[in-house]
C-alpha cells in the first residue's frame, strides 16, 4: 500500500439516547452492550460493507475499568458480532476521549493504511464513578505547591475559572437555563431522531413471593436530560457544592450520564468502492495543555489552534458544540474568543442532555454532523475542556448529498 | 431474667399514620419489633398511599423518630378496607386516629371482627374518657381494651400513661407495662381515667396560671419564657414557644376539652382559651407551622407579639438582675423565701405560677394519681421539667410552702379558693418522697415503687428529691473515679468528675480498675449513675500543662490515655461499657477498647477532638486503623478508612445507638438497651456471660495493614479541595492531614503490616505536634470559656 496524504470521511454517526446518573434509565445498562449497540448500529445500513475490512475499532472511555476495563473497545466490537480479525483499542483522554478516537481513525486513514475505521465512546457513570472505584493520588503531589492543582475537583476548577474570568452566578444559571430551554425544543422538534439509536433496557425485577425474576422491558430513544420544569428561580435557589462562598451549582454543572456513540470513517476509495454517501469530512484537530486549576479554559488554547491548522477564520465556522462540563467555564471561553452565542450548542449542551465523559465527543460528533446537514451548515467545531488541564478541538465540513 | 415472660408481642398494629401514630410505629420498628401501620384507603393510587407517605415522612422529621434511616422499610403499610385480615396476628393493637370520640367508636366498630381474641387492644388518646370508649368495644372483647398515651417525640419523651378500665385485665396491663418498659423503654405512670390524665391535666394548667399571671402583672411574653425555661428547671421552649410548636390551634382544642370534660373542677373558669391567642388564630398565626404565632421569624430576627402594641416587636428575654441573682441561688428554700420577699412584679410573677400550681396540685392529686410520684414523673417526663411540682415543693421546704400558700389563701391572692387538702398543711409532714416511698393521698402513707418484676430490671432507677440509691460496696475511691459492687463479682466502676470528664485521676482509676478487677471480679463494667457516660477529656488540665509549657507531663498523659484503653482492652476479665447519652473523645475511646458495649438507645458517641484543634489519642485512630484492617478481610483497607477518616475529621456525633454502630463507634455485636435504667444489669449479665465462656482477651494485633502513603495522599486531595473551596479552614486541614497520616499508618508502603504500638506512636505524636500549636490552644481555651467550638 502506498503511504500518502489523503481525506477521512464521516459515513455515519449514531449514539445511545443518553440516561442521566446514577439512577435514570441506563442505571444498569452495561456500556460494552451500550458500545455494541451502537457498533451494530452505525453499520446497519450499509450490508455491502464487509466487516473484515474495518482496519480498527478505537474506541474513547475516561475511566476504562470495571464494566468498561479490559479494553472494552475489542470485548464490545465481539459482542456486537464483528470477525475475529476486526482489532479494537481504548484510549483514554478524559472528556475527549470520543473526540480523540475521531481524530485517531481519520489519521489511519489520511495516512493511507486503513480505508475503513470506527471511532466512538462509550461510559456509565452509573456503574463506574468518577475517578473510579479505587483512588489513589500520587503522594509527590503535595510535596511542593506547584503540582497541588492535579488534585482539584473539577467542579473547584470551575469555581477557579468562574472567579478569574468574572463570570456571576446570573449568567451561569441564565446560562443553565437557555441549555435546558434549548434541548428541550429540539428534543421536540425532533433535532436528534436522526442520530439516536433507541435502545431496549432489560432489567431483572424480583418476584418475592414466586422466587422468581421477570425481565422488564423499556424501549428509550431519547435524552433523559433535558429538563422542561427549569426555571430561573428555580436555579437560583440551588446552594453552591464545590466551594462555601462559591457560585456553581448542581444547576450549572453538566449533568452525570450513560451514553454510547460510534462513527464510521472511510477513504474516498472505500467510499467509491462500496458506493456509500459521505456526511461530513474531518478537517482538523487539535489539543492542548492549560494550568491543571483553571482546566475549564482549555478550549480557548485548543479552537485557535485547530483554525489555524484548517486555515479558517473563526466566522466561517457555522456551528459550534462546545462541551457544557460548566456554565462557568463554557462563558468564559465565549468571553474569550467572542464565539457567537447562537452558534454555540443551538440544541443545547451537556448542562441539560448530559455528559457521559469519555462517549461526549463522539456523542457530540454524531450530533454535529447530522445538524450539519440538516440545516444546512458547511463548518461545525466540537470543542472541550479537559480534567488536569487540557482542551481539544475538531473541525468538520459537510458534504452535500448527492 | 422474668421480664418477658408476661406478654409476648409479636407483631403490633398501628391505626392511624397520624403525627403521633406514625412516630409509634417507627420506634416500634426501632426497637425490632414487626409493626404493621394501618390508615384510610387513599382515594386513588396505592391503595396503602396515605400510609406510605406518613412513613417517606418520618425521615424528614427532626429530630429524627428513626434510629437509622433504614429502619422505615420495616414498617408495613395497611390501610382498612384491604388490610384487615393481619389483625389476627397482631398482639398488641395501638389505636391512634383523631381526638373524635364518634369517630374512633366506628372504626373499632369495623376492625373488632378481625382482631385476634387475646390481642391487646390501646387507645392512645390524650383526653377522651377510656371507659367511655371501651364501652364502645364488643363487650366480649372489653377485658383486652385499656388506654396508652405516648408523649410527642415518642422515641424522646420518656412518659407513656397507662389507663385501665374497670374491664380491663390486670394481667393484661401488666403485660404491657413490661413491654412499654423494657422493649420500648418507656417510663410508664399509671394514672386514673380523667380527662388530660395526669401530665397533660398539670402541664396545661401550669400554662393557664402562668398565661393568667403574665396577664395580671403585665409581662411581656419574652420576658415570661425568659422567666419559665431552664432558669427554673423547664424546657428550653420555655411557655410560649411552646404554645407555638405545639400550635395554638390544637393548644385552644386541648383547653376546650378541659373546660368541657372538667366542669366541676374549682379552676374551671380558667380553663379558656385567651381573647389575643383566638385573634391570632384569626390571622393565620397558628404557631410554627404557620411561620408565626406568639413568635415570628423574620430573617434571622426573632419577634415576638406585643399585646400593648398589638404587633410583633424585637424579643428582648430580659430578666430583672435582681431577679436573676435569686433565681441563681442554690438553696431552693433560701431561693423562695427571697423571691416571696423581693417586690420586683417578676418575682411576684414566679412565685404566684409555683404558689398556684403547688395549690391545683395538692387539691387534685387524690383525684387523678395514686401516688405524688406518679404526678412528679408524669411532669418530668411528659414536660421535660427537671424536679415534678411537689419535688419543687419538698425542696423549698414543705411545711414553710405550706403556710405560705395557707396564707395567700386565707388573704384571697389565689386563683380559687378551694380548700388545700389537710395532709399538705399536716404540721409532721417534710417530704413526699423518700426511700421508704412517696406519699399516697388515698392511704395517707408512703407508698413504695411497683413490684412488677421488670422494675428489678432497673437496680438504679431515676430518682425522685428524697430517695438516696446505696451503690454497693466500695472496693476503693479516688477523687477520679470508685469501684464498687453489689456482691455480685462484678466490679462497677464509675467516674466522678463532673460531666464525667477525663483527667489524670480517671486515668490512674481505669488502670488500677482492671488491675483490681482481675483480681476480685468476674468482669468490670464501666457505668456512670447519671448520663452522660463521659464528655471526654479534662481540657481545664490539659490548658493549665500548655500555660505551663509542661508538654513532657502532657506526653505522660497522652501515653497514659492509651495505657487506660489498653488496660479495658488486655484485662483479663471481660470489661463492659454500660453507655448512655454523649460518649464524646476519650470517653469513646474507652467505649471503643471495653471488650463489649451496652449501649442505651439515646447514645451520642464520637471522637470530636477536632472541634479542640486535636486528634483521638487515646487510640481512637489505632482502633479504627485495626478495624478496617480486619473488616478488609485482605480487600481495599481504604474503603473501610474512609467512612472512618470523616468520623473524626468531622467529629461525627452518633444519633442514636443504632447509628453508632453504623458510624463504626460500636460494634455490630454490641448491645442496644430501650430502657436506659437496665444497661446496668444487661452489662453485668454480658460480663458474666463472657467470663462463665472461659474469656481471654485478644493478643495485641502485629498485622494491621497499612493504608500506606498513597492513601493519605488521596485523603489530602479531598482536604485540599474542602480547604480550597473554603469549607475548611487552614488549620483543619493540618488537622485533617495529621488524622490521615496516623490512621493510614504513615509514610509506608500500602499493605506493610503494622503493629498496635507503632499506630499509638503516631497518634501520640500528632497529638503533641498539634498541641504546640496556637491555634490549638485558642480552639480549646475558646471551648472552656464558650462551651462552643472555634473555627479557627
Amino acid at each position: 500500500m502506498t503511504k500518502q496524504v489523503q481525506d477521512a470521511y464521516i459515513v455515519a454517526a449514531v449514539r445511545t439516547p443518553v440516561g442521566k446518573a446514577p439512577r435514570g434509565f441506563f442505571r444498569n445498562t452495561r456500556p460494552d452492550d451500550l458500545l455494541a449497540h451502537t457498533l451494530k448500529g452505525v453499520l446497519s445500513s450499509f450490508p455491502q460493507i464487509d466487516k473484515k475490512r474495518i482496519a480498527d475499532v478505537i474506541i474513547g472511555c475516561a475511566m476504562p475499568e470495571a464494566e468498561q476495563g479490559m479494553n472494552v473497545a475489542r470485548i464490545s466490537l465481539l459482542l456486537a458480532g464483528f470477525p475475529d480479525c476486526v482489532p479494537g483499542v481504548t484510549v483514554n483522554r478524559f472528556c475527549a476521549s470520543g473526540l480523540q478516537t475521531v481524530s485517531m481513525a481519520a489519521d489511519r486513514i489520511r495516512l493511507g493504511e486503513a480505508d475503513i475505521m470506527i471511532a466512538g465512546g462509550t461510559e456509565s457513570m452509573s456503574l463506574i464513578p468518577m475517578m473510579g472505584h479505587k483512588v489513589v493520588m500520587n503522594p509527590a503531589l503535595f510535596a511542593g505547591n506547584e503540582n497541588v492543582g492535579i488534585a482539584y475537583g473539577m467542579g473547584l476548577t470551575a469555581e477557579k475559572v468562574a472567579s478569574q474570568w468574572n463570570i456571576s452566578r446570573e449568567a451561569q444559571d441564565a446560562f443553565a437555563f437557555e441549555s435546558h430551554r434549548r434541548a428541550v425544543a429540539a428534543t421536540q422538534a425532533g433535532e436528534f431522531k436522526s442520530e439516536i439509536l433507541p435502545y431496549t433496557v432489560q432489567e431483572s425485577v424480583p418476584d418475592f413471593s414466586q422466587v422468581s425474576t421477570s425481565l422488564k422491558s423499556q424501549v428509550v430513544s431519547v435524552d433523559e436530560g433535558p429538563r422542561a420544569d427549569s426555571t430561573m428561580e428555580g436555579l437560583a435557589k440551588l446552594k453552591p457544592v464545590f466551594a462555601a462562598r462559591g457560585s456553581v451549582t448542581a444547576g450549572s454543572c453538566s449533568q452525570m450520564s450513560d451514553g454510547a456513540a460510534a462513527v464510521l470513517l472511510m477513504s474516498e476509495r472505500a467510499i467509491k468502492e462500496f458506493g456509500v454517501q459521505p456526511i461530513a469530512r474531518v478537517v482538523s484537530f487539535a489539543v492542548t495543555g492549560v494550568p491543571p486549576p483553571v482546566m475549564g479554559i482549555g478550549p480557548v488554547e485548543a479552537i485557535p489552534l485547530a483554525l489555524k491548522m484548517a486555515g479558517l477564520n473563526q466566522s466561517e465556522i457555522d456551528w459550534i458544540e462546545l462541551n457544557e462540563a460548566f456554565a462557568a467555564q463554557s462563558l468564559a471561553v465565549c468571553n474569550v474568543l467572542e464565539l457567537d452565542r447562537a452558534k454555540v450548542n443551538p440544541l443545547g449542551g451537556a448542562i441539560a442532555l448530559g455528559h457521559p465523559l469519555g462517549a461526549t465527543g463522539a456523542i457530540r460528533t454524531a450530533t454535529l454532523v447530522h445538524a450539519l446537514q440538516r440545516h444546512n451548515k458547511k463548518y461545525g467545531m466540537i470543542s472541550m475542556c479537559i480534567g488536569t488541564g487540557m482542551g481539544a478541538a475538531g473541525i468538520f465540513e459537510r458534504i452535500l448529498m448527492n | 431474667m422474668d421480664s418477658c415472660s408476661n406478654v409476648i408481642v409479636r407483631k403490633v398494629a398501628v391505626l392511624g399514620a397520624g403525627v403521633m401514630g406514625a412516630q409509634i410505629a417507627a420506634h416500634l420498628a426501632n426497637a425490632n419489633v414487626e409493626v404493621v401501620l394501618f390508615d384510610l384507603p387513599a382515594k386513588d393510587g396505592d391503595a396503602n398511599g396515605v400510609v406510605l407517605k406518613a412513613i417517606a415522612n418520618l425521615q424528614k422529621l427532626e429530630p429524627s423518630p428513626l434510629s437509622v434511616k433504614s429502619k422505615s422499610g420495616y414498617m408495613t403499610p395497611a390501610n382498612y378496607e384491604t388490610g384487615l385480615a393481619v389483625l389476627k396476628e397482631c398482639d398488641l393493637v395501638i389505636e391512634a386516629i383523631a381526638e373524635r370520640m364518634d369517630w374512633k367508636l366506628d372504626l373499632y366498630n369495623k376492625i373488632a371482627p378481625h382482631l385476634h381474641p387475646q390481642c391487646i387492644f390501646a387507645t392512645n388518646t390524650s383526653g377522651l374518657s377510656i371507659e367511655k370508649l371501651g364501652n364502645g368495644f364488643p363487650e366480649a372483647m372489653r377485658s383486652r381494651f385499656c388506654g396508652v398515651h405516648f408523649f410527642n417525640p415518642p422515641r424522646y419523651m420518656t412518659l407513656v400513661e397507662l389507663i385501665a378500665t374497670p374491664n380491663t385485665d390486670p394481667k393484661l396491663l401488666d403485660g404491657l407495662e413490661t413491654f412499654l418498659v423494657t422493649v420500648l423503654g418507656k417510663g410508664v405512670v399509671r394514672t386514673k381515667d380523667t380527662p388530660n390524665f395526669i401530665a397533660n391535666r398539670i402541664g396545661v394548667f401550669s400554662l393557664l396560671a402562668t398565661i393568667y399571671h403574665a396577664e395580671r402583672l403585665g409581662l411581656g411574653f419574652d420576658v415570661v419564657d425568659a422567666l419559665t425555661g431552664p432558669i427554673i428547671g423547664r424546657a428550653k421552649s420555655a411557655t410560649f414557644r411552646t404554645m407555638d410548636v405545639v400550635g395554638l390551634d390544637t393548644m385552644t382544642h386541648v383547653i376546650k376539652t378541659m373546660a368541657d370534660t372538667l366542669p366541676n373542677d374549682l379552676w374551671n373558669k380558667y380553663f379558656k382559651t385567651p381573647v389575643w391567642v383566638e385573634e391570632l388564630i384569626k390571622n393565620g398565626a397558628l404557631g410554627q407551622k404557620s411561620g408565626a404565632g406568639v413568635y415570628r421569624k423574620v430573617g434571622k430576627d426573632i419577634l415576638v407579639m406585643d399585646l400593648a402594641l398589638r404587633n410583633y416587636r424585637p424579643s428582648a428575654q430580659e430578666i430583672a438582675p435582681e431577679v436573676e441573682a435569686i433565681l441563681k441561688m442554690k438553696d431552693p428554700r433560701e431561693k423562695f423565701a427571697a423571691l416571696r420577699t423581693c417586690s420586683h412584679p417578676q418575682a411576684e410573677f414566679v412565685c404566684s405560677i409555683f404558689r398556684d400550681l403547688w395549690h391545683y396540685c395538692a387539691v387534685t392529686l387524690d383525684s387523678i394519681a395514686n401516688t405524688a410520684r406518679d404526678l412528679d414523673f408524669a411532669v418530668r417526663w411528659g414536660y421535660g421539667w427537671a424536679m415534678g411540682p411537689f419535688e419543687v415543693w419538698q425542696a423549698a421546704g414543705w411545711s414553710q410552702i405550706a403556710s405560705w400558700i395557707s396564707e395567700d389563701l386565707a388573704a384571697g391572692k389565689l386563683m380559687t379558693n378551694a380548700p388545700i387538702p389537710n395532709w399538705a398543711t399536716d404540721k409532721n409532714r417534710k417530704v413526699m418522697h423518700s426511700n421508704e416511698g412517696s406519699f399516697s393521698p388515698k392511704t395517707g402513707g408512703m407508698q413504695g415503687r411497683s413490684t412488677l418484676p421488670v422494675y428489678k430490671r432497673q437496680p438504679y432507677p431515676e430518682t425522685l428529691l428524697g430517695e438516696k440509691p446505696t451503690y454497693g460496696e466500695t472496693v476503693f475511691e479516688t477523687d477520679g473515679v470508685r469501684l464498687w459492687h453489689t456482691g455480685d463479682e462484678i466490679g462497677i466502676l464509675s467516674f466522678k468528675s463532673k460531666m464525667h470528664a477525663v483527667g489524670n485521676e480517671v486515668l490512674d482509676g481505669i488502670i488500677r480498675a482492671t488491675s483490681e478487677a482481675e483480681k476480685q471480679f468476674k468482669g468490670l463494667v464501666l457505668w456512670q449513675s447519671e448520663p452522660p457516660f463521659s464528655a471526654g477529656a479534662n481540657l481545664a488540665q490539659v490548658t493549665q500543662a500548655v500555660a505551663q509549657k509542661d508538654f513532657v507531663t502532657l506526653e505522660a498523659t497522652v501515653a497514659k490515655f492509651q495505657q487506660a484503653s489498653l488496660a479495658l482492652r488486655y484485662c483479663m476479665v471481660p470489661t463492659v461499657a454500660a453507655v448512655q447519652g454523649m460518649a464524646l473523645g476519650g470517653g469513646c475511646e474507652f467505649v471503643m477498647h471495653c471488650t463489649k458495649t451496652v449501649a442505651a438507645l439515646e447514645t451520642y458517641a464520637g471522637l470530636v477532638e477536632v472541634g479542640v484543634g486535636l486528634l483521638p489519642a487515646g487510640g481512637g485512630i489505632k482502633e479504627f486503623a485495626l478495624r478496617a484492617s480486619r473488616e478488609a478481610k485482605g480487600g481495599n483497607t481504604f474503603h473501610f478508612l474512609a467512612q472512618y477518616f470523616q468520623n473524626m475529621a468531622m467529629g461525627q456525633v452518633s444519633r442514636s445507638a443504632e447509628n453508632a454502630k453504623e458510624l463504626g463507634y460500636l460494634k455490630h455485636s454490641d448491645v442496644v438497651v430501650f430502657n436506659p435504667n437496665e444497661i446496668l444489669t444487661v452489662a453485668k449479665t454480658e460480663a458474666r456471660a463472657m467470663c462463665e465462656a472461659a474469656y481471654r482477651p485478644p493478643l495485641r494485633p502485629r498485622d494491621i495493614l497499612a493504608a500506606g502513603k498513597g492513601a493519605i495522599a488521596t485523603i489530602k486531595a479531598q482536604l485540599v479541595n474542602m480547604k480550597e473551596g473554603g469549607f475548611i479552614s487552614e488549620h483543619d486541614f493540618e488537622i485533617g492531614s495529621r488524622i490521615a497520616f496516623a490512621l493510614c499508618g504513615g509514610d509506608v508502603e500500602a499493605g506493610t503490616l503494622l503493629t498496635e504500638d507503632w499506630y499509638l506512636a503516631l497518634e501520640r505524636r500528632a497529638f503533641m505536634e498539634l498541641l504546640r500549636t496556637e491555634k490549638t490552644q485558642a480552639r480549646i481555651e475558646h471551648m472552656l470559656k464558650t462551651g462552643k467550638p472555634l473555627r479557627n
